[in-house]
């Protein structure tokens, strides 16, 4: 076990380091410069020379990656170009927490919400709630979030006036944005529990289980849900990476002051940095994630080994 | 029945995440107003500020907020000219070059130090100093030493901006101009108080540690979130200002902002483009000129537009009045000359009025001089010609607009071509487009600020264009002390910019917001940046 996570930190690390690079020459292949953005106006040359010496792009590109290899290790990216009184590990810093706490509650309504969905769709396979559950799934799935969240605005906030219509400064806040982001991953996870349930409920030990008398309840619960939960544990690894780390478009609608706009933004102003950051960042989480997962096989079913014939 | 569909839906899923977390405390606070009958300004940044730091913020989102925490030696008044501040008078020297400002007696910091012409020299030079990489550096450079100092070519010491003691500051200029009153309003210019700053070089980056010298006081950022400014108590002006709170919301997307701005959780928001037309047709828009002109510009240096007659041939052939009326829809002033209206001479006349309209739409005429214009060049058919805009949907509806006249009324076909803001302002200075959209904002509030772009080699000079009349006219007037003459050397500039047309006008720009009928007294000047000492918000 041990050798595997070992095995896997080192692969983890030299995977981190092709992104890197990748990203890199990424950036530097974008044409434009990240002097051009300021209001539309358009600069001297002096006042871009001046500039790129500041933040120490007018250096040769070899140079350069050392210097941003150097940032990546010791984790200090130095400041954004584009709000240059605030380094990349603040705007992460304040950034992150707020992705984190939205997405995680998204999370947890999606997965709670997706499952129960999913096993009573399974358990009353091709009757009512079967349908209304996959209809819901169905809208869920093809209702773009930012549509959704345009809806909820102009309806909970402009006509009903039961909640606010944006900015980030409590619960009631919350629970728009926790809705937009949370119907997509639900219909799918309600969708992936209906069909592995389905599959799950046929097959020989339910059939033993149900024999030996047990409860629907249990069978369900601890025999079924287990193996059932496989399919949806493995998209939860890049989702749950993708969503903690915040949406450029649901932050953007409700005016939440998550990382998601750092993403988009930081490649559209050519705030490189800033595109540094945020690519290790997700990439870090989301190896992360996807190693959390593997381990997670292992204990839903043992049958998945890891440990040594793997690493020999 | 539809929309019963839609909310019963919405409804379920409410209900659903009502469940699952438990316990709901919904109470959103949308009322509008505090009760306790204090004046609150609720406004919308649109993001968060660049920087607070005065040399480095050179955008709106930055010094709209910033230029009332702080104050220069002047500050635009209600009626947009430059007027006494933390300055309370100055003297100018007979040649007109040298100004001695006298700072307030009772002009103070928002920690309570005193203001002094210290603060404004060391500020002043930080702006110039290269490794500041401030990219407003270049309004200093009428400061006598500033642009050598800037290039790397001379010293900190050697800009004349000087300290002759705590209350009186000494600055030379370069050349006699009457604008420099005016340049120094801008947020460029503001002072730093530098026993703070050496000690804390981040001063300006959080609530804690900023200082002002303001109307008001920074009480509160959040990054990202939000601002909370309070009503200075240590402003000498203190008596004006009327407003006890300003929040400042941070929110990026305009149909958000329009929707907070109808729960009452914002005084004004911006028009989102998609109600754009129905807003302006109910007249709900407040509309505020704005220094700034919306151009084509065609490359001299690149067939068919090296030839005069062609380019003027493509000018007269767009109506700029339908493309205003039918395309941008948001109540612009057409434009047949360069400079905005808005600048008055010294006789009072605007300069816009002064020159009037240097030439008008006419397709015939259009067409006459395309011909005479290919018959110079031996054209038995134009070159191949594309337009280039930087992407976004006003830019493509106007060009769409333009290509439709060229074909109605020159029988040319015109490629249009698009690309990334970036990418495209890179090449646009490089000189790499035929035929190109520009725009141009006013940094400062004089003529010159417009006329002076189109000499030899200046950055916005995308037309490659280079004249040296044009040169020399820009050059006397920059130097010329007496306004009337000044005027009268810039009047003939733009009439020989508008003859040789390297470009051609579209419109005017202006501003437009949604203003909360109880909301009195914010001005937007048309340069400059957002004014709320004598706003009032009426309960």
């Amino acid at each position: 076990m041990l050798r595997f996570v070992l095995n896997r930190f080192l692969a983890m690390i030299l995977t981190l380091w092709v992104i890197a690079t990748l990203t890199f020459l990424l950036m530097h292949a974008i044409p434009g410069s990240p002097f051009n953005n300021l209001n539309g106006k358009v600069l001297s040359d002096a006042a871009v020379k001046n500039l790129e010496a500041h933040y120490h792009i007018d250096q040769p590109l070899p140079i350069q990656y050392f210097i941003y290899l150097k940032s990546i290790a010791t984790f200090t990216y130095g400041p954004s170009i584009k709000q240059p009184a605030q380094t990349v590990n603040d705007l992460l810093g304040r950034g992150f927490p707020v992705s984190f706490e939205l997405g995680m509650w998204a999370l947890v309504v999606a997965v709670l919400t997706g499952v129960l969905l999913g096993i009573f769709a399974a358990l009353k396979h091709n009757g009512l709630i079967d349908y209304l559950a996959m209809t819901l799934a169905v809208l869920g799935i093809s209702i773009p979030n930012f549509v959704l969240a345009t809806l909820l605005i102009q309806e909970f906030a402009v006509n009903l006036h039961l909640l606010p219509a944006g900015t980030w400064q409590g619960l009631s806040y919350m629970i728009m944005p926790i809705i937009a982001l949370a119907t997509g991953p639900m219909a799918i996870i309600a969708r992936l529990i209906r069909s592995s349930m389905l599959e799950v409920l046929t097959q020989d030990y339910i059939r033993t289980a149900q024999a030996k008398g047990l409860p629907p309840f249990i069978i369900v619960m601890k025999h079924a849900l287990k193996n059932a939960l496989l399919p949806v544990v493995t998209v939860l690894g890049t989702l749950a990476a993708s969503i903690l780390t915040g949406t450029f478009v649901i932050e953007k609608i409700f005016a939440i002051p998550g990382m998601g706009k750092y993403f988009v933004d930081s490649i559209n102003s050519r705030d490189y940095p800033v595109i540094m950051g945020t690519t290790m960042f997700y990439s870090a989480l989301l190896i992360l994630m996807l190693f959390l997962v593997d381990l997670a096989y292992g204990w839903l079913d043992p049958r998945i080994k890891q440990s040594k014939e793997g690493s020999k | 029945m539809k929309k019963l569909c839609k909310n019963g839906f919405m409804l379920g899923m409410a209900l659903l995440l009502v469940f699952v977390l438990g316990a709901c405390t919904a109470k959103p606070n949308s009322s509008n107003e505090k009760s306790d009958g204090k004046q609150v300004l609720k406004l919308n940044n649109g993001a968060e500020p660049t920087s607070f730091n005065p040399p480095i913020g050179f955008d709106a989102q930055s010094w709209n907020a910033l230029n009332n925490l702080m104050e220069g030696l002047t500050r635009l008044g209600k009626d947009h000219e430059p007027h006494p501040a933390s300055a309370e008078k100055w003297d100018v020297s007979s040649d007109g070059k040298t100004y001695t400002f006298h700072i307030r007696k009772d002009a103070k910091w928002d920690n309570g130090d005193d203001l002094t012409a210290g603060d404004f020299e060391y500020a002043w030079k930080q702006l110039l100093n290269p490794s500041t990489g401030s990219p407003a550096a270049f309004l200093g450079y009428l400061i006598e030493g500033g642009e050598a100092y800037n290039m790397k070519k001379g010293s900190a010491d050697a800009v004349q901006v000087k300290a002759v003691d705590d209350k009186t500051l000494k600055v030379t200029l370069t050349a006699p101009q009457s604008y420099f009153l005016n340049m120094i309003s801008n947020p460029a210019f503001f002072p730093v108080n530098q026993k703070v700053a050496e000690k804390n070089p981040k001063w300006y980056a959080n609530a804690k540690t900023f200082v002002g010298n303001g109307p008001f006081k920074l009480a509160s950022w959040k990054h990202d979130s939000n601002m909370v400014f309070k009503k200075s108590t240590t402003y000498w002006d203190k008596k004006s200002v009327k407003l006890d709170e300003v929040d400042w919301a941070m929110v990026n997307d305009t149909n958000t902002e329009y929707q907070m701005y109808k729960t009452g959780d914002l005084d004004s928001a911006s028009v989102p483009p998609d109600l754009a037309n129905q807003l302006f047709k109910e007249g709900k828009v407040k509309v505020d000129p704005q220094a700034g002109t919306y151009f084509f510009s065609m490359n001299v240096k690149m067939k068919p537009f090296d030839n005069a007659k062609i380019r003027k041939a493509f000018a007269l052939a767009v109506d700029n009045k339908q493309i205003v009326d039918y395309v941008v829809k948001q109540k612009n002033d057409p434009a047949y000359g360069f400079v905005s209206p808005g600048f008055k001479d010294p006789s009072g006349e605007d300069f816009r009025s002064h020159n009037g309209n240097l030439y008008k739409y006419d397709p015939s005429e259009a067409k006459k001089l395309l011909a005479e214009g290919m018959k110079e060049e031996g054209y038995k058919t134009l070159p191949p010609i594309t337009l280039t805009y930087n992407t976004t949907d006003i830019n493509k509806a106007i060009a769409e607009a333009v290509q439709e006249m060229y074909k109605k009324n020159l029988g040319v076909s015109v490629k249009l071509a698009n690309m990334e803001w970036n990418v495209y302002g890179v090449d646009q200075k490089k000189g790499k487009f035929q035929f190109s959209r520009g725009s141009f904002l006013a940094d400062y509030g004089d003529p010159i600020n417009f006329l002076e772009n189109f000499i030899t080699g200046m950055p916005m000079n995308s037309m490659q264009w280079s004249n040296k009349e044009y040169d020399q006219l820009i050059k006397q007037a920059k130097n010329e002390k007496d306004d009337a003459k000044r005027y009268a050397l810039m009047y003939q500039a733009e009439k020989l910019l508008i003859k040789e047309m390297p470009l051609f006008p579209v419109y005017f720009y202006n501003q437009s917001e949604l203003q909360n009928s109880k909301v009195k007294g914010i001005v937007r000047h048309p340069v400059g940046y957002m004014e709320l000492k004598w706003a009032t918000k009426s309960n």
